[in-house]
């Protein structure tokens, strides 16, 4: 026989008025023949649903909670499409090393679609359902146990017993203040797989995490959600989807540094334009030590130049003052640079300090005739100096590569310590604190 | 988003060190002068180095 079409314009919910057999106080029942329990809201009496006369399920000292539900029962709201009403909220605690922790569990109907769940702690949400098939434990374990559903791994996250103290409104179940149950929660974010064993019967069901704002938005909550404190177990990680993105991301700006780095390796000029060998002698009285040199051309566009300056030192140093100088312009570009080299050989051996070797890179010069006053400085007690001087014109600089796959490099870690730290804040918080990280998703 | 802006960082640092590469640039420190006079030339005493009367570091021994 075919189901008939719903009614146009959406279903309507059996709603039904009774009293209260304990206070007289009326009682409403938003989904009647479906709810297994009703709570009073005038004494907090659990009624049986199912039950023409509402027989006290179990009475129980309500107090006053100090955190309402945050969605007020008999809201309705709009979840994955289908239209939803909140019938039922509970407050449920678990006990980690005497420490009490309180989530909250909304009860949300639809007469066609039938119940599901939303629960909050500390301003994360998750949009739960009942499984529509058992999961599997999973063959392989490692760090912790896992199951398996829907081809999905989920892996253990935390166990314990969590008691009802807490219950407003109709619920599916026979609801009980002090009801137990053995929780077990396993997370493959942004999914949470949690079940609960009740006497000897275990029922399985499958969350997503859902923003706050969702919530809000789909049931058209006045004001904000409550902000999420720390990092929730089955929380999706907001670097993960970017770790991946980013280091390829940078294995291909690495890449085309590289292939940069080859490319104006192989098409510098980086020739050489002037040579020359000198010897320097210091003494007292000394004579003027700086001189010119003959004049070369630097052709080319604007470039760098490279001067070198190799030496014979041994256990001596020297110093050279350089002015680069244009012939026609005037231009110049004055610096210095100390060559020293000594080396000898004490108890862990021989050793070494210094270079026989000097070169410095003069930044954008334009092509012109230029020549070199160079002007040599040392001890006047050590003996001569001989040094060459070598002007090579447009040179690769490879530092700047360095500094360059450093500035790609320094975000990349960044990202990789920021989701790190988000897991592990995510997993200081299980029964496996101390577990390697594990990625989201694996 | 994050890998948008990283891209765009990255492409950012390639044209930098290919704009440096290119236009020679240098991490040496220098001074720049104009208008040396060309009698340096004859006479190289007659012009004098900012980087000149150097004291060597012997360590402190």
């Amino acid at each position: 026989m075919n189901p008939q079409p719903p009614p146009v314009g959406g279903p309507k919910p059996r709603v039904s008025g009774l009293n209260c057999p304990n206070c007289g106080g009326s009682i409403t029942l938003r989904a009647l023949g479906q709810a297994s329990s009703v709570v009073c809201e005038g004494c907090g009496s659990i009624l049986d649903a199912k039950d023409p006369k509402l027989q006290i399920i179990q009475t129980f000292h309500r107090i006053v909670s100090s955190d309402p539900p945050l969605i007020p029962l008999g809201t309705r709201g709009k979840i994955r499409g289908t239209d939803y009403e909140v019938i039922g909220f509970e407050r449920r605690t678990i006990t980690v090393d005497l420490v009490e922790y309180h989530w909250h569990e909304y009860i949300l109907f639809n007469p066609y679609k039938g119940f599901r769940y939303l629960t909050e702690y500390q301003g994360h949400w998750n949009d739960i359902s009942i499984c529509k098939e058992l999961p599997s434990m999973s063959s392989s374990f490692n760090i912790s146990p896992r199951v398996n559903y829907l081809g999905e791994s989920y892996q253990h996250f935390q166990s314990a017993d969590a008691n009802t103290d807490f219950v407003l409104g109709e619920f599916p179940w026979q609801v009980r203040v002090g009801e137990r149950a053995s929780v077990t929660d396993y997370v493959h974010p942004p999914r949470v797989l949690s079940g609960e064993k009740m006497a000897g019967e275990v029922t399985w069901s499958i969350g997503e995490y859902i923003p706050g704002r969702d919530v809000w938005k789909a049931f058209n909550l006045p004001g904000s959600p409550p902000a999420a404190i720390g990092v929730y177990e089955n929380e999706p990680s907001p670097f993960r989807a970017n770790l991946k993105a980013v280091w390829i991301g940078f294995a291909a700006l690495a890449f085309g540094l590289l292939v940069m780095m080859i490319g104006f390796d192989v098409f510098a000029m980086n020739s050489s334009v002037f040579q020359g060998a000198y010897r320097f002698t210091s003494g007292y009285p000394r004579a003027e030590a700086s001189f010119v040199t003959n004049t070369f051309e630097l052709g080319g566009r604007p470039s760098n130049v490279e001067v070198t300056t190799s030496t014979d030192l041994q256990n001596n140093w020297i110093y050279l003052n350089y002015a680069l100088i244009n012939q026609d312009t005037g231009q110049a570009w004055d610096f210095g640079r100390e060559v020293s080299f000594y080396s000898g050989y004490d108890s862990d051996g021989s050793w070494t300090e210094g270079s026989r070797n000097a070169a410095i890179v003069v930044p954008s010069v334009p092509p012109g005739q230029y020549y070199l006053r160079i002007e040599p400085e040392a001890d006047t007690v050590h003996p001569p100096v001989t040094y060459t001087v070598e002007v090579r014109r447009d040179v690769p600089v490879s530092s700047f590569y360095g500094i360059g796959f450093l500035a790609l490099l320094i975000p990349a870690i960044l990202i990789t310590w920021r989701s790190a730290s988000f897991e592990k804040s995510r997993w200081s918080e299980s029964d496996h604190p101390h577990s390697p990280i594990i990625p989201e998703g694996s | 988003m994050f890998r948008q802006i990283y891209m765009l960082y990255g492409l950012l640092i390639l044209a930098t060190v290919g704009y440096a590469q290119y236009n020679g640039w240098s991490l040496d420190t220098m001074n720049q002068l104009k208008n040396v006079p060309k009698s340096v030339r004859d006479n190289p005493g007659s012009y004098r180095s900012v980087y000149s009367g150097y004291h060597h570091y012997t360590g402190g021994k």
